[in-house]
């Protein structure tokens, strides 16, 4: 199984198991834990968690990866902590192809980038869209309505897009 | 992903196995048989796929942030329009998931009504999937027949809960409110009705010849392929793989019932179709057993923190004025933590990936939704085939394209 000097920290959340791995280990954390059976990439997704109080986290995204192991069943959620502009980690799609797509959303919705990505570009919003609408920093409602006035002068992009 | 612009047909110029060309056709998103809008870009050697990159995102609606900015009550109703063939299993996955952190568990009778709606809402999916695959490859009476039985559940999701479709009628905490009579009946006389009615499907389609060619030998998903693909649901059940989250990871009371896993070895279009017939059959089985062991008993948990109070109460207790305002204008606070809940829908795994930071809105709400990763399985079912078989491929992948974009 996987060895003990991957892991950062690991625990128990309303039932569910959990590990904290180092983002540079992640693939090699992910490789050893899908040749001890856990197979399946349920899921993977990014939480932020711009000024949360309730808890104190190393940093501002958790990319979160939910893997099954079908024969038991058994479930355990590995988690990483990146920061920086963008936020960087390495892609996993070779390990668990199902993390492909999960990994362009995540990109999409977050700005994380997926070191090795395959074809890492928009998936869900236009591909001309400027901001990564799940941050927390990303306002509802900040979207303009189209053909208003208030859509000719958004309609150019910034340049730092 | 590099598109051709606007272009419907280019050509690559490079050459075929049959002398011509290769073709990149635009196929989407306003195809009728896209079941929504899917846009696929498919490479075409004459007539046989020689790639195909799904284009996602027409039906995006933001449904994620939305959840950040609703209170935890307020989510349940969103969490309806998803997946919009299946709006109480994506209710049951939210409401699971909330309750888990909270640390409730719902009545026995709130157990079994979650269990009677969930198999009604598998049986109409599952309707709808046969109605429109059965009207994409010629058998156009399906439709008909489908959307007679479609329209009785939809006639109980009214009586039950005021709502034909979007009925958010499970919740945290319980459900939206007890059956009723009359619903109880509906029920009953559905439940001696529809046998005879998965009989008349069978008869339409299981030999008919123009179904059966059409589905048999398209579409191959190895068993091996579909666990690596992530596939779930009557696709991973049709590669012949029991894998079922109402019997390996049982909620809301699915140990108790006996139903059989429905699965076939054809790993094919042919063999999804099988496993959904057989289905609906075992869903009729499992509402027969929960209508005959009906607990009785309260359908919410009995907390004036989650659910307020009867209204009778307001009038006699000052204790339950104030909770009744607090949960109007606050809504209730989940602990901090994070849970993952998976239910099984029409679809495969939906599930909900809950992040709580002690506030009264969730920090962050994700759906794992079956369809995202079902159809990455596309290429692999339709490689090699004619472009006439993507209609059968992509009928039977059964994806919902609201699910799919969120």
């Amino acid at each position: 199984m996987i060895s003990e000097n991957l892991i950062l920290d690991r625990g128990v959340s309303a039932g569910d198991a959990w590990m904290t791995v180092d983002p540079a280990d992640i693939r090699q954390a992910l490789s050893t834990l899908k040749d001890g059976g856990y197979r399946l990439l349920v899921f993977l997704t990014c939480v932020d968690h711009l000024v949360d109080a309730s808890r104190s986290f190393p940093a501002r995204y958790e990319l979160v990866y939910e893997l099954r192991d079908m024969d038991k069943p058994e479930h355990l959620r590995v988690r990483a902590f990146v920061d920086g502009d963008p936020p960087r980690i390495d892609s996993v799609h070779d390990l668990f192809p199902p993390a492909n797509w999960e990994e362009r959303e995540t990109y999409d919705m977050f700005g994380v980038v997926f070191n090795d990505h395959p074809d890492l570009t928009r998936i869900l919003m236009p591909d001309d869209w400027v901001g990564h609408p799940l941050r927390r920093d990303y306002p509802v409602g900040g979207e303009v309505v189209e053909f208003s006035e208030e859509h000719e002068i958004w309609q150019t992009a910034p340049d730092k897009a | 992903m590099s598109t051709p612009e606007g272009v419907t047909i280019s050509r690559t110029g490079e050459a075929g196995a049959f002398g011509g060309e290769l073709l990149t056709v635009n196929f989407g998103p306003h195809h009728p048989s896209t079941h929504g809008v899917l846009r696929l870009i498919v490479d075409l050697d004459g007539e046989q796929v020689r790639s195909v990159k799904p284009v996602i995102g027409y039906l995006h609606t933001g449904i994620e942030k939305q959840m950040e900015a609703l209170r935890w009550q307020q989510g349940v109703v969103v969490t309806d329009r998803h997946d919009y063939l299946s709006p109480p299993i994506n209710n049951l996955a939210y409401a699971l998931a909330v309750e888990k952190l909270l640390g409730v568990d719902v009545p026995p009778r709130a157990n079994a009504l979650r269990v009677i709606m969930s198999e009604l809402t598998r049986l109409s999916s599952h309707l709808v999937w046969m109605g429109t695959s059965g009207l994409e490859l010629g058998a156009m009476s399906m439709l008909m027949y489908c959307f007679r039985e479609r329209d009785t559940i939809l006639d109980m999701n009214e009586e039950i809960s005021g709502f034909r479709m979007h009925t958010s009628y499970i919740r945290p905490g319980g459900v939206m409110a007890d059956a009723t009579p009359r619903f109880l009946e509906m029920l009953e006389a559905f439940i001696r009705a529809m046998p005879g009615h998965v009989d008349e499907y069978e008869e339409l389609l299981t030999m008919n010849p123009i179904w059966r060619s059409r589905t048999i030998g398209i579409g191959r998903l190895s068993a091996e392929d579909a666990k690596v693909l992530g596939a779930t649901g009557p696709m991973l059940r049709g590669s012949g793989v029991a894998w079922d989250l109402r019997r390996a990871i049982p909620y809301s009371g699915y140990e108790d019932y006996d139903f059989e896993v429905a699965t076939s070895d054809l790993c094919d279009c042919y063999g999804r179709y099988l496993v959904r017939i057989k289905e609906m059959r075992e869903s009729v089985k499992i509402l027969r057993q929960a209508l005959d062991r009906l607990p009785d008993g309260p359908v919410n948990v009995d907390d004036r923190k989650i659910l307020p109070p009867p209204r009778e109460e307001l009038e006699t207790s000052m204790e339950a004025v104030i909770h009744h305002f607090k949960l109007f204008t606050e809504g209730y606070s989940v602990p901090p933590g994070d849970v993952y809940v998976a239910v099984e829908s029409g679809r495969g795994e939906n599930g909900c990936y809950v992040v709580s930071d002690g506030t009264h809105k969730p920090r962050r709400v994700k759906f794992r939704s079956a369809s995202f990763v079902n159809l990455q399985a596309l290429e692999r079912m339709a490689l090699n085939h004619m472009i006439a078989d993507m209609i059968a491929i992509i009928g039977t992948a059964d994806a919902v394209l609201g699910d799919v974009d969120r």
